[in-house]
């Protein structure tokens, strides 16, 4: 079954998606940590910046800008920025 | 009980019709978009076009940058559905940027007005734009990883392999006119982009 990321907005259509492989989370194996508990929003935003800066070149600033407007409009971080 | 599913099933019709009526004003917002232009184009034209009211199209986005921003992602999320499936399987760092040539062609109009106007949108449309651009990348970094590894690509830096890449698709779209008047220039110039860019990040001898 397909369900959308609460924390990134990534489908997860297969199991390996899933963190630890566990289809009952609602959010996926790259927002999880390695006990499969789900990062926070600082870890997350760090994560989602340096992925923007890794494959886009932005810089580091503008990138965490970005990450943190992007993480504003998912369930798991409604409302922050 | 039977009241209680009588009012249930009114209130499920009333949400389905409600996501019916979004998905006409993103639909007719993206024709008009990439007829006219995106910032030319006022949300009473949008509504014109859907057959609404000015006043649900404000009741369903709020504001002019929340309807421009909803009809970015809707372009963004079928674009990266296309590379979700390709990479999931396993394909070559080719196989998904013609998936995205692909997948772009089929809304050159609309990309191309994204392309030219980007800069001067609202802050909310330009992290959409970018937010799906990280999707794409999320999808062609683990096929650029494979093939570097295994010596078919030169080792670079992701984000110039990527820049490069989306950099020259943007001139051709941007100045469509000079290289395809009247016609997609995605599909009449887009092999030889690829072709074209393929040779630049192959490792010699190895295509
Ligand atoms: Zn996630």
């Amino acid at each position: 079954m397909t369900k959308t990321c609460i924390a990134c907005g990534m489908p997860m259509r297969v199991t390996e998606d899933y963190p630890l492989g566990n289809e009952s989370k609602d959010y996926c194996a790259h927002c999880a940590r390695e006990d499969g508990s789900m990062q926070s929003y600082a870890e997350r935003a760090a994560g989602m910046a340096s992925f923007i800066a890794r494959t886009q070149g932005l810089d580091e600033g503008a990138a965490l800008g970005a990450a943190k407007a992007l993480m504003a409009r998912l369930p798991a971080w409604a409302g922050r920025a | 009980m039977k009241e209680h599913s009588i009012l249930e099933k009114r209130t499920r019709n009333r949400e389905r019709q409600k996501l019916e009526t979004s998905r006409r004003i993103i639909e007719a917002a993206a024709l008009v978009f990439a007829r006219d232009g995106i910032l030319a184009t006022t949300t009473a034209a949008v509504a014109l076009e859907a057959s609404v009211s000015h006043g649900s199209v404000f009741a369903r986005f709020g504001t002019q940058a929340a309807l421009v921003s909803a009809v970015i992602e809707d372009l963004g999320r079928g674009i990266a559905a296309r590379l979700h499936e390709l990479a999931s399987s396993g394909a070559g760092t080719r196989a998904v940027l013609e998936a995205q040539l692909r997948a772009i062609a089929e809304r050159e109009d609309l990309y191309a007005r994204l392309v030219v106007e980007a800069p001067l949108l609202p802050p909310e449309a330009r992290d959409s734009l970018l937010g799906w651009q990280s999707a794409i990348c999320f999808h062609l970094s683990p096929a650029v990883e494979v093939d570097t590894r295994a010596g078919r690509l030169k080792a670079m830096p992701l984000h110039l392999l990527f820049n490069t890449w989306v950099g020259l698709l943007h001139y051709y779209l941007a100045n469509r006119e000079l290289f395809a008047p009247g016609a997609s220039v995605m599909a009449r110039r887009g092999g030889e982009l690829l072709d074209h860019f393929m040779f630049l990040i192959s490792k010699e001898g190895s295509e």
